[in-house]
């Protein structure tokens, strides 16, 4: 039995009586066991998920009415409460806090009979692009171990990668579903702002995340999206989608599409990645579309604009945790009310530390108008730019990260190097677009992504162009 | 350019305690520089588009109740209160 089987295969298989959910979880069990020590993809497992496969077999069996995910494994970044389950965000502030409730998206899950395996390594509150800034240690890249695996959601990449699961949930605030999967051959998908509720998602910066599926294949990714999104009164940023189903019609192919590739994403790039590009733009142009060069001038300043947005929301959201109601042991006695609060806070790491202090300082008295309220101007105006380039494009596409996967430790110490990895994924946020990560080549044993962005809403179209683009590849299985 | 002073103050400010300045206020001091570049955007006469949303578009404020009584599973939580430390 294989366990690099993709979800639609994994709910076939089961139909069919060919593998049950209980051997399916235990083998993937002794996966996790046998190489997780090494990659570190998980900061926890679901000691009961083996139990809670047998009785969705034994409901299969007496033909009872069970969800479409059939007992199939999916790995949740741990930034995601699943009820009654340790959610540390990759933290040590929240190293005792046990969820009280769960996200809409694990509701949805558990009420097709996913089963959630175990919870994914993350940079510490979703701040990074490495997983080097876990509290618990970085995860490893399953193509090379000695290269990260990308972030902040590298812990669900790998666990889908490795072949952990079968598919993961990420969160993605400026490239961290879709920068992972790039890193580590697998599929990301930031779906558009408002497809997917982030009720039980720790808030990092609410205005411009989204949770997003995860997975081996672009057809897998629809079938999770077709669970996942959805109005949710919870979340009032939450958008009606009537119900589209992501996964019919996915081989529509991309014939008569006019795509976009952004010349700003794909200058100065990496020459690997570059030559990577204009293979993906070759192959989109035998399928039938036509590519036109488009320029988004805003893109240079994209991520000095989102690190500021991003650091005054973290700023406020990160302003809660003062460990009083909820957080680590550590006895109140003996503290003023204020040296208590900032003794707490010290259980930061230096990232989570470093972006509060920006989120303090870049919008306030004297500075706003320097640094936050540009950065407003120019996510305005990027969003404009890219309103006007869609009127005349279907699509664009773009390499998901401008570099190939780098060693661990190699840019840690660099704050503006790490930044400007992002270069290629933030727009997608910061203006609200839906964007997917396709796994496209693999150089030197490691792995290039290719980026498709599209409209608003348009997330079917942005599937269906990922599956004909993923369709032209034969990419090996990961050599772990 | 903004000077280290500045950037301890707003650390205190947000009850921060800095003790390597290498980790915090030099790398901060190297993020902010980084954020100089949104000056040459040429966005002075953009206009700020602000998100609106209509009070009919919110979910009705009414008191749903929950099967955990979530407040007793917090910290330091005493039957009518959150103990917190003494304010001086």
């Amino acid at each position: 039995m294989s366990l690099a089987i993709s979800a639609i295969k994994y709910v076939n298989e089961i139909k069919n009586g060919n593998l049950t959910a209980e051997e399916f979880i235990s083998k993937t069990f002794e996966r996790i066991k046998k190489i997780d020590d090494n990659l570190h993809a998980y900061l926890s497992l679901n000691d009961n998920a083996i139990e809670q496969a047998r009785q969705i077999d034994k409901r299969i069996k007496a033909k009872e009415n069970v969800g479409v995910c059939l007992g199939m494994p999916i790995s949740i970044k741990d930034n995601i409460c699943v009820k009654e389950t340790k959610t540390t965000c990759g933290s040590k502030v929240l190293e005792n806090f046990v969820a009280p409730y769960d996200a809409t998206v694990i509701t949805k899950l558990k009420a097709e009979d996913a089963i959630i395996i175990g919870k994914t390594n993350l940079d510490e509150f979703a701040m990074g692009l490495t997983t080097e800034f876990s509290a618990y240690g970085p995860s490893k890249n399953p193509w090379n171990a000695e290269y990260v695996p990308g972030g902040s959601s590298g812990g669900s990449a790998v666990s889908v990668s490795a072949q952990e699961c079968i598919a993961s949930l990420g969160s993605d605030t400026g490239g961290s579903v879709r920068n992972p999967a790039s890193f580590c051959s697998i599929v990301g998908f930031k779906p558009t702002y408002g497809l997917v509720s982030r009720f039980g998602l720790i808030s990092y910066s609410n205005s411009i995340e989204q949770i997003g599926p995860m997975t081996r294949t672009v057809e897998d990714n629809a079938f999770l999206l077709n669970i996942i999104s959805g109005l949710d009164p919870n979340d009032n940023t939450t958008i009606d989608n009537k119900n589209v189903d992501y996964l019919s019609n996915i081989d529509a192919g991309v014939e008569g599409k006019k795509i976009g590739i952004i010349s700003e994403m794909t200058k100065g790039i990496d020459k690997d990645v570059s030559s990577a590009t204009n293979d993906a733009v070759s192959q989109f142009e035998k399928l039938g579309a036509k590519i036109d060069e488009i320029s988004l001038e805003m893109v240079e300043y994209s991520v000095a604009s989102y690190y500021t947005i991003t650091a005054t929301e973290a700023g406020s959201n990160l302003a809660r945790y003062d460990n009083l109601r909820y957080g680590f042991d550590f006895d109140l006695e003996g503290y003023e009310f204020n040296s208590y609060i900032t003794k707490a806070r010290k259980n930061f790491g230096p990232e989570v530390t470093r972006r509060m202090i920006l989120g303090g300082f870049v919008p306030s008295a004297g500075h706003a108008g320097k640094y936050f309220l540009k950065a407003l101007k120019v996510k305005n105006k990027l969003t404009t730019e890219i309103n006007e380039v869609f009127k005349k494009v279907d699509l664009l596409i773009a390499p998901t990260v401008p570099i190939l996967p780098f060693k661990l430790g190699e840019k840690v110490d660099d704050p503006v190097a790490l930044f400007l990895v992002d270069i290629n994924t933030v727009t997608a946020n910061l203006t609200g677009k839906p964007s997917i990560s396709v796994p496209f080549q693999i150089t030197n044993g490691l792995p290039i992504g290719i980026q498709i962005l599209g409209k608003p809403m348009e997330d079917k179209l942005v599937l269906q162009a990922a599956h004909a683009l993923e369709k032209t590849t034969n990419l090996p299985e990961v050599p772990i | 350019m903004v000077s280290k002073e500045e950037i301890e103050r707003v650390a205190k400010l947000m009850r921060i305690e800095i003790d390597d300045h290498v980790v915090h206020v030099d790398r901060v001091q190297k993020m902010i520089e980084y954020f100089d570049i949104l000056d040459k955007a040429g966005i002075e006469t953009q206009e700020l588009i602000v998100q609106e949303q209509k009070i009919e578009n919110l979910r009705e404020d009414k008191f749903i109740p929950y099967e955990d009584k979530l407040i007793d599973k917090l910290k330091n939580y005493k039957g009518t209160y959150i103990k917190a430390p003494k304010m001086v």
